[in-house]
């Protein structure tokens, strides 16, 4: 498969009565963005707000954030299956608004996490702090069921996300990249067969409400592991459903810009064969768990694998899934390296994962998601700070009279990051 | 539904088999008994601690019950969620499932050293967090079901 | 600003004073700088110096631990210094483990923070790596050159208060405590690199280690008890009354074999324990309550057991080192097969 991303660099976002993207600014006029949002009965309000990097601005509580795109030519559209309607993307033309994105926010259970800081110690440690932020804040009517809310609140910014990214069809890009991913007969070729042959292996969680990722709008937990394209991945292909565990869990920008994806494609040709991605879950029923981590095996074989990296998302549960997938990988001859995080307790001397295996022997860490931080006041809230207290290693007085707020770094969007996004890591 | 589960008769004798027979769900999430014990055996800690919920679930995994959900489900955790359910089979194996058995341990050390630091839980969000619980609970019955439906 | 004060410890060779036939000499206190202490002193760029050198034989301190500690620690407190750093070793075992011990018991015993340095295998690594931060040097003094700098660093890290980075940042081996720092690459291409070291069979550093479970895969069970023959094992030190062996009552640098053909309950006439990390007045009163003779001999006359093995191996669980350990289990384990023994009953305290 070829795709051809062509990046439209955004150097700003200001409100406005129209909308469009002039001179790398986007203009949001948000009457007509709001309208479609707010016709779901579920959503009480919904407004826009704006953070640029560097601003004295803390978005939470965040549950995706979501980078504008829009199909130019080829088959499908952006988020089929969610947003577009089901058809093979990952080929022809995508444009891209590089350097922004669309962040919801709002409650939807008490314990909701995730916080962006766009400055300060904080900022270092999520990516989003360096994009252009709309944020869309959202509140649910009285007496909503979780369940049907998330998912109110999950099309409203992937949505809002498609809408944003149509604005960039017609657009000449600053940048335009070529991704192309070879079939199988074309892995055996003349100039790669003598290259190693690596695949990706990707975990999504998928354990029920808060847990959920879609792959073509399907629930992956219903799914037995399969093959996807590197570029259907980049078209949209697997959303974000997910709201806990804000430092792990990835977002539908993380899947958009998967670096495991990005950098194999980078040295594919070149020390690397890259074979293929196979995508699997991470389910509570244990028979699941074992068939798929059989299932992700037995693909790797068939794709005559010699190597493979696998990333994990969330913690706990999902550690069995990691090291089955390993071990069962590294039993097939097929050398593995794994990238997770870490809870080793705020004293950093607990055992850092809940599963353990000697054949894991090759560990990339996105840090100790317990370690303490303190960010520091900042001059303008996005959203609320009413859940800090609650979200996931915050705890009780962790918002100082101050302002700023001692938590564990788990609270921050995206810090530990299993799939490598971050340089964060640990020892 | 077959039952007999865990044992098969071939000419060569018993041997074990996957699990087909019926489940329990052991559970502190007084959400979780209103809503599945109708439909599923329920067996409800009332005020018992996720703690007393594995060490209810690791002893029936010593009488050879099976586990089959994974004990620390879900990514909220542990020191923040009250909340536990874990499924285990209904009936006893023949001998003590060792992965079962490493599993309920494994979580139980993770359980035991997560109450030193952290306690995030208000009453106020104590309903969403049963929420939460009964749907990673919930999401393992279509699997749990789908064998005895064959 | 006025300068931090150090304290520093080495052995007779760094103090020259001699080698190993020197290693005898008792603890002795110098002021200023000695050795690998002048060399510190270029790097401390003048915020830090080394009031006092204190010089001890390898053996005399490893031999007469508890005077050695005494001595050591009176020395230093003398001085009352901001920090007290002992070695680089390198990979010399017992200046290792004397170096390891003492920063330990001044760090704990006197509350001043301490740093130590040297070869990951050594024995002192090993032992001490947990409790007092140790950097990482090669296997031999001719890495004092990179050895100081990085000692020097975080000396003064330490003395000023300063946050710790990660082990891989500030050089010293890995201590149980995981802290977070940031690469300067992210993750996915980390692990391409790692990746492509694995593929082809380059070494390649884990970022984190599992833990190491050795487990062992279980014998299949034993068809017929009645026709088995049963040994004894144990790391609860139970042997001959006097200890024979002189099996030390702790990091045990050996295992004992003694018979006991014939010999059916254990007295306090005739055995006892060498341990030292347990109250020993119950195995003392009667060592069966640590290796059940008595039980199993009973039970061999009565045909539940096929036989009891006339030898058992015993040794002292109590700091020794699983290197050692495992060294010992091989061993017994030759034996036991010679033996054609069948199972083992293996006991600790």
């Amino acid at each position: 498969m070829k795709l051809e991303l062509g990046y439209i660099d955004i150097r700003g976002i200001r409100f406005g009565d129209h909308n469009a993207v002039e001179e790398g600014i986007l203009v949001v006029n948000p009457e007509p963005l709001l309208k479609p949002v707010l016709e779901d009965p579920l959503i009480k309000t919904a407004h826009f707000e704006i953070a640029a990097p560097g601003e004295s601005i803390r978005i939470t509580p965040v549950k995706d954030v979501i980078e504008p795109r829009v199909k130019v030519e080829g088959k499908g559209g952006v988020f089929p299956g969610m947003v577009s309607k089901v058809d093979t993307v990952g080929s022809g033309k995508t444009n891209v608004l590089r350097g922004m994105a669309v962040v919801t926010a709002g409650p939807i259970v008490g314990f909701q996490e995730g916080i962006i800081d766009m400055t300060g110690v904080g900022a270092d440690y999520t990516p989003f702090s360096q994009l252009h932020n709309l944020v869309l804040v959202m509140e649910p009517v009285e007496g909503f069921v979780q369940r049907e809310y998330e998912k109110a609140a999950r099309l409203a910014g992937l949505r809002t996300a498609a809408a944003i990214g149509e604005l960039a069809r017609n657009l000449t890009p600053d940048e335009t990249v070529v991704y192309e991913t070879p079939t199988i007969a074309e892995t055996f070729s003349e100039e790669l067969k003598n290259l190693p042959r690596v695949g990706y292996v990707m975990m999504l969680q998928s354990q029920g409400l808060l847990h959920d990722t879609y792959v073509y709008g399907v629930d992956a937990k219903r799914t037995l592991s399969t093959l996807i394209g590197a570029t259907e991945v980049m078209d949209g292909a697997i959303v974000s459903g997910n709201c806990v565990s804000a430092c792990d869990k990835n977002t539908t920008y993380h899947h958009q810009n998967n670096p495991v994806i990005h950098d194999l494609l980078a040295v594919h040709g070149q020390s690397i064969n890259f074979v293929g991605v196979i995508i699997t879950n991470e389910n509570v029923y244990l028979d699941d768990k074992i068939r798929s981590s059989d299932w992700t095996a037995k693909m790797a074989q068939y794709l005559s694998l010699d190597a493979a990296i696998v990333s994990q998302e969330g913690f706990g549960n999902p550690d069995t899934d990691l090291i089955m997938n390993c071990t069962k990988l590294e039993k097939q001859g097929i050398r593995t390296v794994i990238i997770t995080d870490e809870y080793a307790g705020q004293d950093g001397r607990s055992q850092s994962l809940a599963d353990a295996d000697a054949l894991a022997n090759a560990v990339v860490t996105g840090g100790n998601a317990n370690e303490l931080i303190i960010l520091p006041r900042m001059d303008r809230v996005i959203g609320t700070l009413g859940y800090v207290d609650k979200i996931a290693g915050g705890h009780a007085g962790s918002l100082q009279p101050d302002g700023s707020i001692q938590a564990e770094l788990q609270v921050i969007t995206g810090a530990t990051n299993e799939m490598g996004f971050n340089r964060l890591s640990a020892r | 539904m077959i039952s007999g589960s865990f044992r098969l008769k071939t000419l060569s004798g018993e041997r074990e088999t996957l699990h087909t027979g019926s489940f329990q769900i052991v559970t502190n999430n007084p959400l979780v008994a209103d809503s599945l014990s109708g439909r599923y055996r329920v067996c409800f800690l009332k005020n018992g601690s996720d703690r007393e919920v594995m060490v209810k679930v690791r002893d029936l995994i010593h009488r050879r019950h099976r586990l089959l959900t994974a004990p620390l489900s879900g990514s909220v955790k542990p020191w923040e969620t009250p909340y536990r359910s874990i499924m285990v089979s209904s009936d006893p194996c023949s001998a003590v499932d060792a992965t079962s058995l490493d599993l309920i341990e494994r979580a139980m050390e993770v359980i035991n050293r997560s109450h030193n630091y952290l306690k995030t839980t208000k009453p106020s969000i104590d309903h969403d967090f049963q929420i939460v619980d009964l749907s990673l609970i919930e999401s393992a019955l279509p699997s749990a079901e789908a064998i005895g439906r064959i | 600003m006025s300068t931090y004060r150090i304290v520093h410890y080495i052995n007779q060779f760094f103090g020259q004073i001699g080698g190993e036939e020197q290693a005898h000499i008792p603890a002795e206190k110098r002021p200023g700088p000695v050795g690998p202490g002048l060399a510190f002193k270029q790097h401390f760029g003048g915020e830090a110096e080394i009031v006092a050198t204190i010089i001890c034989g390898d053996s005399w301190f490893n031999e007469n631990l508890d005077l050695a500690k005494k001595t050591v620690l009176e020395m230093v407190r003398e001085e009352a210094p901001d920090l007290f750093i002992a070695g680089p070793a390198f990979n010399a075992g017992r200046y290792g483990v004397a170096c390891g011990t003492i920063s330990d018991a001044v760090k704990t015993e006197l509350g001043i923070p301490s740093l130590t340095g040297m070869y990951e295998e050594n024995p002192g690594a090993d032992m001490f790596r947990t409790k007092v931060l140790t950097v990482a040097t090669s296997n031999s003094a001719a890495g004092m050159r990179k050895a100081v700098p990085a000692m020097a660093k975080l000396a003064l890290k330490l003395l000023k208060g300063e946050r710790v980075g990660a082990s891989a940042e500030d050089g010293y081996l890995p201590d149980g405590v995981r802290r977070n720092f940031f690469e300067k690459k992210r993750g996915s291409a980390r692990a391409i690199d790692m990746l492509l070291k694995k593929l082809s069979d380059k070494p390649f550093e884990t970022e984190y280690p599992m833990p190491s479970f050795d487990r062992v895969p279980p014998m299949p069970a034993i068809k017929d008890i009645t026709r088995a023959t049963i040994a004894i094992v144990t790391s609860g030190g139970i042997v001959p009354k006097g200890n024979p062996d002189h099996i030390e009552s702790s990091s045990a640098s050996k295992y004992g074999s003694y018979n006991i053909e014939g010999v059916n309950d254990l007295t306090s006439e005739s055995y006892e324990t060498a341990h030292g990390g347990y109250d020993p007045v119950y195995a003392n009163k009667d060592a069966d309550r640590v290796i059940p003779v008595d039980v199993l001999r009973q039970y061999e006359k009565e045909g539940k057991i096929g036989k009891l093995h006339n030898w058992f191996y015993t040794t002292v669980g109590n700091g020794t080192a699983v290197a050692s350990a495992k060294k010992y289990a091989d061993e017994i384990a030759e034996k036991l097969i010679s033996h054609e023994v069948d199972a083992v009953i293996l006991t600790s305290t």
